[in-house]
């Protein structure tokens, strides 16, 4: 998991840099938590990614697809190769938020506020149908900021949803500013605990404790689980940790280049 | 016109049942609209879910649904439906081309006493603007339950817009076999072309009777399906028919009058 975490990270500064472009902070903070549910975690079958007894996985914050992408292709939904169609063209595999023409992709996602509502509807039709699927759904913590959030937090409560688990990747720095800036969202645990989750908060780059948390989930039977995952925005890239403007913000070529032995880049086999 | 008068929304939820009891794939999620499904809560608890006033989650929850191979219903004031949920409705039903069957309800001024922010007149503007959504304005309750059997085998996304619950005549629409997308010739006459739908169907056949006493001879079209319009039978109305009236009871902007406009405009081009 270790070795696919840092993987996810080499391709994400590759894809980005090689297209000019991307939301590479939001992505590099995701690593550990994708690395842990695709490798350790849920059930799925790339050969049939139709398979209805899969678990699901939505990427609400779509902006952080970059680190999706490489997780997916890690995964075997597709070839490697396709990775280097990052924002490439008009009608691209892979756009700069992720769209479900990609082997893998379960929703469209891009516009914030809406991944809890979709994976409480595939909850239900896991429920109604008597599958024991699992639903992952990664919000962004600025992401929160968007009332529909709480809606259906407080309505997959109400439905008793313990296939639910929202993970937030909590960065604490959203587009402009950090998020205490912006709009506070502490207490967050406070928060998810009085509209009726199971909530645990933990290292989101640590891998042994996120496997051993999300292996306990649902946290409170009957209840849906949030995760809130402390992070760092831009981790494993220096320059670009906890800074604002690393939100979507890529290396240049040269950047890159020089780059490459810190990163241990060319180890990839990447150009 | 027959004495026998029905409300589209009662007639929507009895068919709503007996879908319901042939496709077990068809779910109810209701905001706090629970009403609107007549008696499928009752016999299908099962399948129908209220996720309170919240019409974003509504909406998100029927495309999480349908991308498990449910086909959901969901249905609220069609404004609420249409404008606090737009970007759900563009976002995670229209553009996956969910099968989604989207029912807005209290449409044109059908709720008036309610006030103006319960009316619902721009409804198929909001929709219009957003692609692969077929949209359907019943003219009366018997076509409106044709309708609801049909959307339902109709595979994709659908808005159907419905008025409230007042009771209004049956019109001689029901004789025509209800088809998404094909309009119906109610009256002949070879001097104007009334194209309407919904509600507006009633007023359009009245009118026809006030221009037949002026010696006026109309036809009158039910033209129930906005979207896919009947291109093939406005091609040819048109072809022999100079003046065209549309009327529906909804803003002049980007309901049927627009679409037409936009044919006819497409045409000439």
């Amino acid at each position: 998991m270790r070795e696919t975490a840092d993987r996810i990270r080499k391709d994400s500064i590759w894809m980005s840099t090689r297209a000019g472009t991307g939301h590479l902070g939001p992505a590099l903070s995701l690593a550990e938590i994708l690395a842990v549910l695709y490798k350790g975690i849920m059930r799925y079958d790339p050969q049939n990614p139709g398979w209805p007894k899969r678990d699901r996985f939505i990427l609400s914050k779509g902006h952080g697809c970059l680190a999706l992408y490489s997780i997916l292709s890690q995964a075997g939904f597709f070839e490697r190769k396709l990775l280097e169609e990052f924002c490439s063209k008009y009608d691209t595999m892979l756009p700069g938020h992720p769209e479900m023409k990609l082997p893998g992709v379960e929703a469209n996602t891009g516009s914030l506020g809406h991944g809890i509502a979709l994976g409480m509807g595939m909850a239900l039709a896991a429920r109604i149908d008597g599958r024991d699927s699992r639903v992952f759904v990664v919000t962004g913590d600025g992401e929160l900021q968007e009332g529909s959030n709480w809606e259906a937090a407080m309505t997959a409560a109400h439905h008793r949803l313990d296939n639910l688990i929202v993970i937030v990747d909590r960065n604490k720095l959203q587009l402009g500013d950090f998020t205490e800036n912006i709009s506070q969202l502490e207490p967050l645990a406070d928060k998810w605990k009085s509209f009726g989750w199971g909530v645990r908060v933990v290292d989101g780059h640590n891998i042994e404790e996120l496997l051993s948390t999300f292996k306990q989930v649902p946290f409170v039977c009957g209840k849906p689980s949030a995760v809130i995952a402390s992070t760092i925005k831009g981790k494993g890239l220096k320059a670009a940790e906890n800074k604002i403007e690393w939100h979507y913000k890529v290396l240049t070529r040269q950047q890159y280049e020089e780059l490459k032995n810190e990163l241990s880049l060319e180890e990839l086999g990447h150009e | 016109m027959s004495e026998m008068k029905k409300s589209t929304r009662t007639s929507f939820a009895e068919a709503l049942v007996k879908v319901g009891q042939e496709n077990l794939k068809v779910v109810a999620v209701a905001a706090d609209s629970a009403s609107r499904y007549g008696d499928f809560v009752k016999k299908f608890p099962e399948r129908s879910f209220n996720v309170g006033i919240a019409e974003q989650t509504m909406i998100g929850v029927a495309a999480g649904l349908a991308l498990s191979g449910k086909i959901p219903v969901v249905t609220s004031y069609a404004n609420f439906l249409t404008f606090r949920a737009i970007e759900q409705v563009r976002v995670d039903i229209a553009t996956g081309g969910m099968n989604v069957k989207l029912i807005g309800t209290d449409t044109g001024f059908s709720s008036a006493w309610l006030g103006f922010t319960h009316l619902a007149l721009e409804d198929m503007a909001a929709v219009r603007a957003v692609p692969n959504i077929a949209i359907i304005d019943p003219a009366d309750a018997a076509e409106a339950y044709k309708a609801t059997e049909a959307i339902f085998e109709y595979k994709g996304p659908v808005y159907m817009r419905l008025r409230g619950r007042k009771e209004e005549p049956l019109l001689p629409v029901a004789e025509n076999n209800f088809e998404i997308g094909k309009g119906q010739i109610l009256t002949k006459g070879g001097d104007v072309v009334i194209i309407a739908c919904g509600g507006a169907v009633y007023d359009s056949l009245k009118a026809e009777e006030v221009l037949q006493s002026k010696g006026i001879h109309a036809t009158v079209v039910n033209m129930s399906t906005i979207r896919p319009l009947d291109e093939e039978l406005l091609m040819k109305l048109t072809s022999f028919i100079k003046h065209i009236v549309t009327v529906e009871h909804h803003n002049i902007t980007g309901g049927l009058g627009s679409a037409v406009a936009e044919f006819s405009g497409g045409k000439r081009a």
